[in-house]
């Protein structure tokens, strides 16, 4: 298929995160303006993009690694403008676009082919389970960057500042946010399993792994109500949590054999 | 004394023992997802040694997820779980998503064990033109008032857009390329011929005895097809071979016969059944993956089939009481923390 949208998707994604980076070192506000106008390029462009594999497949494109990779960028782009809109912290947008040019970039590199699906994906659970996963997952890129920049601010400058204090309650709100989302696609994934398999929890590697990854974030959800976890503490939690995030994305498909095969 | 003071109630009510167990058991789930589970003890040993199996049989490492000791920790957090919402959380609307949130936790671990105690699962082999009155759950032997007979076990697959018939004229320039797909009709361009597609099998043998042709398994091994060509009024049928280009790639009736073989996707695994109940046929249906066949009670799912001979069909027999109860628990989780994290912000 043409892959007119994604490409220029895949550009405005670049431009987004090139005019991010000038509006966070020069003061001229267009920047900041192009920014936004170019995520929101992309925000449009991948859904078409999608909307016309979608078309031309006659299933919905949400069945590997590369069509996943694509709804995963859109989610961050979404994601992206929302926190640019409300906490305007240039380095968090700056970075939560990278994130998408590196989901697009490494997308670029996979086969894009438009192959049938396999009989265990032709469910109507494969869409709301794959929509919700990524929400959640763009909702914790966001509060992942956020920690990120968190923890560079704080060890590199010296004087305590405002900015600090938005990125620790932006990285909780998007935690907050997305743990719904991810419980959301994890039960989505067992009741699917339930339907096509006749078990809703068969302790498959990908299956665990988002346990994992729901629990980590449920330890960072107590502390911080219960124990008063702030800053650096919670920041950290925040990563360990993404990092558990990102293995079960990537790393029980390219390193653990299981189930859950196709992306 | 009351049971609110005692220090064990005190010890199973912190939320330092729920955030220490959350962490245990996301760690040694990770074991479960580095090491094979529930696998055969000549699987382990050659996977790691003689050893390294003894060692990880006695820790259960080779069963993590039903070890005593994961056991014992998710019972732990139940525990914990009861306490604690038997003694810090009241019905005060402000706490209500937080209420609801944990103890769906205890709903789902409750339906777990309903399904684990009352529920029965095994597996079923039938063969084409057989049925099965019973199966095996937890190495006992369940009785079914009904019986299930497989009709046929179909498995479709998809025919990739490069596997094709290129028909290509004496000096070798293609004329045509033609879908495989049976029953096609072409004609050939510049030629009087007009070529159709009778059969296709993935595994060619003659069968000495018949002197018919078969498909040896159901493995593209030496895929080929059967065509017939029609050249002026006169019609041949002939086979052409992926794996063997040259037997048919000389001229036959003035054009050169290629066929281009590609990997064929599975597309459906289809076990046509038919439930008998007193003599009876009640029920005929096609059963696949993501559609089940309900009756009785119990749920057969399609599960296995063997890919060098379709004969017959594996099928999982799945009887959980318990899956209500999981998913009421699913329900108020998901409202729990939709209260918890969506509503109360907003009201805040």
């Amino acid at each position: 298929m043409n892959p007119l949208y994604l490409n220029v998707s895949f550009a405005a994604c670049l431009l987004a995160a090139v005019f991010y980076a000038g509006s966070l070192f020069f003061k001229n506000k267009s920047f900041a303006f192009l920014a936004r106008l170019s995520a929101l390029a992309g925000v449009i462009g991948l859904p078409l993009y999608i909307g016309v594999r979608w078309h031309i497949a006659q299933r919905p494109p949400l069945s590997n690694m590369f069509e996943s990779l694509v709804v995963f960028a859109w989610a961050i782009l979404i994601a992206v403008i929302i926190t640019d809109l409300k906490y305007k912290i240039k380095s968090v947008t700056l970075c939560g676009a990278f994130m998408a040019v590196i989901a697009l970039g490494y997308a670029s590199l996979l086969n894009k082919e438009i192959v049938p699906l396999l009989p265990a994906l032709k469910s109507n659970w494969l869409t709301i389970h794959v929509l919700t996963c990524f929400v959640g997952y763009a909702a914790f890129t966001v509060s992942f960057v956020a920690s990120i920049v968190y923890l560079v601010q704080v060890k590199f400058t010296a004087q305590a500042n405002a900015n600090v204090e938005k990125l620790d309650s932006l990285s909780y709100n998007m935690i907050a946010f997305g743990f719904l989302f991810l419980t959301l696609g994890i039960i989505t994934g067992a009741v699917w399993a339930n339907s096509a398999w006749g078990t809703y929890w068969s302790w498959d590697p990908k299956e665990t792994w988002s346990l994992i990854s729901w629990f980590v974030y449920a330890i960072y959800l107590h502390v911080r109500h219960t124990k008063g976890w702030r800053g650096a503490k919670a920041a950290w939690l925040s990563v360990l949590g993404y990092l558990s995030v990102l293995f079960t994305y990537f790393g029980v498909n390219y390193l653990l054999s299981g189930l859950h095969s196709y992306g | 004394m009351s049971i609110k003071r005692s220090k064990g109630w005190k010890f199973f009510s912190s939320i330092k023992l729920a955030i220490w167990l959350l962490a245990s058991i996301a760690t040694v789930s990770i074991i479960g997802t580095l090491i094979l589970q529930n696998k055969s003890a000549a699987e382990y040993i050659s996977r790691y040694g003689h050893s390294t199996y003894k060692v990880f049989s006695a820790m259960g490492f080779t069963h993590v997820y039903s070890a005593w000791w994961f056991i014992l920790l998710l019972g732990l957090l139940s525990l914990n779980l009861t306490v604690c919402l038997l003694n810090r959380f009241s019905l005060k609307l402000r706490s209500l998503g937080t209420t609801i949130a944990h103890l769906s936790v205890l709903v789902i671990f409750a339906g777990a064990l309903v399904g684990m105690f009352f529920g029965q699962k095994g597996f079923v082999k039938i063969y084409e033109g057989q049925s099965i009155g019973s199966f095996e759950s937890h190495g006992k032997k369940v009785s079914l008032d009904f019986s299930v007979r497989l009709n046929d076990f179909i498995y479709e697959e998809n025919i990739s857009p490069d596997e094709k018939i290129v028909v290509s004229s004496e000096d070798g320039s293609v004329l045509e390329e033609v879908s495989v797909e049976i029953g096609t009709e072409a004609k050939i361009p510049h030629t009087e011929n007009s070529i159709k597609v009778l059969r296709y099998v993935p595994d060619f043998i003659l069968d000495v005895s018949t002197k018919k042709v078969v498909s040896r398994s159901s493995e593209p091994r030496n895929p080929a097809v059967e065509i017939e060509l029609n050249t002026a009024g006169e019609t041949k049928t002939l086979w052409v071979f992926a794996r063997y280009p040259d037997i048919h790639n000389t001229v036959v009736g003035g054009v050169k016969i290629k066929y281009v073989w590609a990997y064929r996707r599975p597309k459906d695994f289809i076990s046509n059944l038919t439930v008998i109940k007193d003599g009876k046929e009640v029920l005929k249906q096609d059963v696949r993956v993501n559609c089940p066949l309900k009756f009785g009670g119990y749920t057969f799912f399609q599960s296995s089939y063997d890919k060098t001979n379709l004969v017959w069909t594996g099928l999982q027999v799945v009887k959980d009481p318990g899956v209500p109860i999981v998913y009421l628990g699913f329900v108020l989780l998901v409202l729990g923390l939709g209260i918890r994290f969506y509503v109360n912000p907003m009201i805040k």
